[in-house]
């Protein structure tokens, strides 16, 4: 036998969970509203993914299944460099470690080092599924390769210092990076060729190559399906762009985390969410 | 080599407070880019936390600041610890300025800022630890001898391999201590040493503090706290806060001496006394200078003599009238203000000549 009066005490508390969430949620008004338009690209990449599926990839010469999964296997061997440190930045120890009187890059590479080892590890045993089990093609050079990473890196440790910058001054998500990350679903050529996105809307490709992750897919794509030989010229000029890219956003990175970094011991905000 | 370990010269901190006002007036706008508004807004309100604080904190003392809540105390012990910029004014450690000079102001001054959450909860007490040494870059060897060494002295050698989450808080402040002592440091900021910790522990954490790390180790100790009893009892001078102004400070007797310049006594009289006698004793002992005023009262048990005296009067003359006079004491008691509540009067009646 339903007993009502519990049951009418039972949803008044399953609100006032719903409730608390939500006014504690719409707090945080930037990522809310970043939230919402997530929603909306990660439905239009999908949509995208869905038009160009199976289709053969000639900027790579490879097929879309190898250009597919060696994408994936990249986005789980870099973005960790990028999230590892806004998502192990713990406000009730940042106090104390920064009080250990530590550098700022050691921090930033400390921060980062676990996630990116324990992606290391599972490069290899996702890549030998994609071989063995999608007959994924690799046509691999080791020298571009470790530039591809080296250049990716900086890359996105660049990012990933703005990120914690802005993070430590807004304490949630801060809109540029997130900008940049919300982009890159749609433009950075993960699950699909940027060349492809000018079928939709001319000319919308020539963005994707101002986006720093573009270069970092590009790069490995590059060195991984079309074994290109850093010896090669135009390979040249490709791992130059990228390395410019690089050289902008490292310093950038550092002095965005330095600026969060102040901006909290100005505002007495270190130790807060 | 200066005898001053802390110095704060008119340092002031205001912290943004919220965009009320922004909001109200354009709330869609602040709504959609509330955060980078907040950020590049320079038309803020503020609170201020610290109005031109002044100390001087002397080498091997165990100085106590006191204040109500919200007074000031937290962002001054984070200034000196490097983790809040001032907006104005300096502040030295052991001669190192805290803003220009932060690595080396770190490498004489740690503290124990009491958030129990400052360690990693599942790691053990000896891991957390070994984590710290390596970060403050004590050599290996040194690193894990030390790790035990302050383990040991903590007495928790026995829990070492215990997971973090698994202490109480008395323990998970004595190893916020082990942290703090890992680099050696010649100056020791505790945030509410006491706070939440069982009698006894209390106790003990202070003992620790008075004698080793102050006495034995001749530390500068520097404690944040609203225990009265706490700072009375090991403070070698205590400060007062309020609203972020310094309202006094001196050792605890001097500042008593704030709100009673006095002394008061009560002397109980053997009840078979000559009336004469005592009668000529109260003649006698109220002309004394420094006696403020003198009273008798008898009841069938005893004689009660109360006495008023200034801070300075000697005290044996009174004993030598009593003497001379066969009065014979009984018990002598003496009373004087708490510091719980010189801080009352302090925090309800303004600044005090420092």
């Amino acid at each position: 036998m339903i007993n009502f009066s519990n049951l009418s005490v039972a949803v008044r508390q399953v609100t006032a969970f719903a409730k608390r969430d939500f006014r504690d949620w719409r707090t945080y008004k930037t990522q809310m509203i970043t939230q919402v338009i997530t929603i909306a690209i990660g439905i239009l990449s999908w949509a995208i993914n869905a038009v160009y599926r199976n289709r053969p990839v000639p900027e790579y010469d490879t097929d879309y299944i190898s250009f597919l999964v060696v994408g994936l296997v990249i986005g789980n061997l870099v973005m960790p460099i990028s999230q590892g440190l806004e998502r192990r930045l713990n406000p009730w120890t940042l106090e104390n470690i920064i009080m250990t009187g530590i550098s700022i890059p050691v921090f930033v590479a400390g921060q980062m080092a676990w996630p990116y080892i324990f992606s290391l590890i599972t490069f290899i045993p996702q890549l030998l599924i994609g071989i063995f089990w999608f007959g994924v093609k690799l046509s691999i050079n080791p020298l571009s390769t470790a530039l591809a990473f080296i250049i990716s890196a900086m890359i996105l440790l660049g990012l990933s210092m703005i990120s914690v910058g802005f993070r430590l001054v807004t304490k949630s998500t801060d809109p540029i990076t997130w900008t940049i990350n919300t982009l890159q679903q749609l433009l950075a050529g993960i699950s699909f060729p940027v060349q492809f996105l000018d079928s939709f809307l001319p000319g919308v490709s020539s963005l994707s190559w101002f986006l720093p992750q573009t270069w970092v897919y590009h790069l490995w794509r590059l060195s991984m399906l079309k074994a290109a030989a850093i010896t090669d010229p135009i390979t040249q000029i490709e791992f130059l762009k990228g390395f410019i890219f690089a050289l902008i956003l490292f310093p950038i990175g550092y002095r965005t985390f330095k600026w969060g970094l102040n901006r909290a011991k100005k505002d007495g905000t270190l130790g807060w969410f | 080599m200066s005898k001053t370990a802390i110095e704060t010269v008119n340092l002031v901190k205001q912290y943004p407070a919220v965009l009320r006002n922004v909001r109200n007036r354009h709330p869609w706008m602040a709504w959609q880019v509330g955060g980078l508004r907040e950020i590049f807004s320079r038309k803020k309100n503020f609170i201020r936390a610290l109005n031109g604080v002044n100390l001087k904190i002397y080498r091997g003392e165990v100085f106590g600041l006191l204040g109500p809540n919200g007074a000031g105390k937290t962002t001054l012990i984070k200034i000196l610890c490097t983790l809040v910029l001032p907006d104005s004014g300096e502040a030295y450690v052991n001669g190192y300025n805290v803003i220009r000079e932060s690595s080396r102001v770190l490498r004489n001054l740690q503290a124990v800022l009491g958030d129990p959450r400052g360690f990693d909860w599942r790691l053990s007490a000896k891991q957390n630890l070994e984590f710290y040494a390596t970060l403050y870059g004590l050599p290996r060897d040194y690193a894990k001898k030390r790790v035990e060494e302050l383990l040991d002295l903590m007495g928790l050698s026995d829990r070492a391999n215990d997971m973090y989450q698994r202490f109480s808080t008395g323990m998970a402040r004595k190893l916020q201590l082990c942290r703090a002592l890992l680099l050696d440091t010649p100056i020791i900021l505790f945030d509410e040493p006491t706070a939440g910790l069982d009698p006894a522990s209390a106790v003990d954490f202070r003992r620790l503090l008075k004698d080793k790390l102050a006495k034995s180790e001749g530390r500068t100790i520097f404690i944040a706290t609203h225990n009265m009893w706490e700072a009375q009892t090991i403070c070698d001078r205590v400060a007062v806060i309020n609203r972020g102004e310094i309202i006094a400070c001196g050792s605890p007797e001097n500042l008593k001496m704030y709100i009673s310049p006095e002394k008061n006594y009560v002397l109980t009289i053997d009840g078979y006394c000559d009336a004469l006698k005592m009668k000529e004793f109260m003649n006698e002992a109220s002309g004394l200078c420094g006696v403020k005023d003198l009273r008798l009262q008898a009841d069938n048990a005893s004689v009660r003599i109360s006495i008023r005296v200034d801070k300075d009067f000697v005290f044996s003359e009174i004993l030598d009238i009593m003497v001379k006079y066969g009065l014979k004491i009984k018990d002598v008691e003496s009373y004087e203000p708490s510091l719980e509540e010189v801080f009352i009067a302090l925090i309800r009646g303004g600044k005090q000549p420092i």
